[in-house]
């Protein structure tokens, strides 16, 4: 097994201009082409460890695994009826986020908001939506709105 | 008497008439009328002559409810995003009519804005081959002349991509309809004879579009 690591500037450079490339393609609609990044990982890595459909075992799973691997050092929730605000500190990633931020781009996707987000809709068949990506104070705050369910027409 | 057009008055008549159209009769779409929709959107430019477009037509009503409630779902999921992070109140702002408001972000949120697709009698899936350089620019190009032809038969539709702005709505749309890996959802066409006339919604003012040779400086006088 090669174990070699790839320094961390040259993974967000990458990550960085991928990002601006969506943009730069799709403007606000660029949030919409990204919303899956990140389900191979949530599929071999995160699913087989989530053993209930509680939601807070979803998410207390998430961010383990999150701080295991060394992507963030904490990860906090506070759920208000369908909000879920989530706190996300340390980020490998975060200056992914401040760079685009300094290019007047308004963050519009975070691998840890897509992996709570599609780990719910996995284990609970509830649709959700990542409605904002904040910088602040070198934390990160994201908006998730869960639903109750798939809309039908019946 | 009926009045009579040259043709290029009456393309431009055509262009200037056309809406977007949610609201159907239970009136079928003649085959004829589809025959002539789907010409017209075969006849759209494309780069290199690729024609990456392929089209479903649904008129099944089980399936048109299907796509009309992943539409519902994925307008209803933004907008709620775009509501609680209060950029829908901004985008709305000028709307002083506090009922009115309320009434726009309860459809709005709801998806119910989207959800037509299910009562319109014809369902347009346009598709189109990932393997082609100019896949959006070609298949918007075939949906536009399809609208066109729309307007001028008479009937009325909407392009709606709802239900496949979001990878995750199009990877359902795709299963819904078998479609292979190598295709992608464009947008939907939803099409039938309108309820009632609409009016034209409101246009930029062709000053502000158009710029002379350099960006900024613009081609047409403002009009006073």
């Amino acid at each position: 097994m090669n174990d070699k690591n790839i320094p961390l500037d040259y993974a967000n450079s990458l990550i960085y201009d991928l990002e601006k490339a969506f943009w730069d393609e799709r403007g606000r609609g660029a949030r919409f082409r990204t919303t899956t990044v990140g389900h191979e990982y949530l599929v071999d890595k995160c699913l087989p460890l989530i053993k209930t459909t509680a939601l807070d075992d979803i998410l207390d799973t998430i961010a383990g695994v999150l701080q295991d691997i060394n992507i963030t050092e904490k990860v906090t929730f506070d759920k208000e009826d369908r909000l879920l605000r989530v706190r996300v500190e340390g980020c490998v990633h975060k200056q992914v986020e401040e760079r685009l931020i300094d290019h007047g781009v308004e963050p519009f996707t975070c691998v840890p908001a897509n992996l709570i987000t599609l780990a719910i809709e996995e284990k609970l068949d509830r649709p959700v939506e990542l409605a904002e990506v904040k910088l602040e104070d070198g934390v990160c705050h994201l908006l998730l709105v869960i639903f109750e369910g798939r809309p039908t027409l019946d | 008497m009926a009045e009579t057009y040259n043709l290029v008055e009456a393309t431009m008549k055509v262009i200037q008439d056309r809406r977007s159209i949610r609201d159907y009769t239970d009136e079928p779409v003649s085959e004829g009328d589809l025959d002539m929709i789907l010409e017209a959107a075969r006849q759209a430019p494309s780069g290199e002559n690729a024609q990456p477009w392929r089209f479903i037509i649904v008129k099944d009503a089980e399936t048109r409810k299907r796509l009309g409630a992943l539409a519902g779902g994925g307008s209803g999921r933004r907008f709620t995003a775009e509501f609680v992070t209060k950029k829908m109140q901004e985008r709305f702002s000028s709307l002083e009519d506090e009922e009115k408001k309320k009434a726009v972000f309860e459809k709005l949120t709801s998806g119910k804005v989207s959800t037509f697709l299910a009562n319109a009698p014809v369902n347009i899936v346009v598709c189109g081959r990932k393997d082609v350089w100019d896949l959006p620019y070609d298949t918007s190009a075939a949906i536009e002349n399809m609208l066109i032809m729309i307007t001028a038969l008479g009937l009325g539709a909407c392009w709606v991509i709802a239900p496949c702005i979001d990878i995750r709505d199009e990877q359902r749309v795709k299963a819904l309809f078998g479609l292979p890996e190598e295709m992608k959802v464009i947008s939907i066409v939803a099409v039938g004879h309108p309820t009632r006339p609409h009016r034209p919604r409101p246009r930029l003012p062709i000053h502000e579009l158009v710029f002379d040779e350099t960006w900024g400086q613009a081609y047409y006088k403002e009009q006073s």
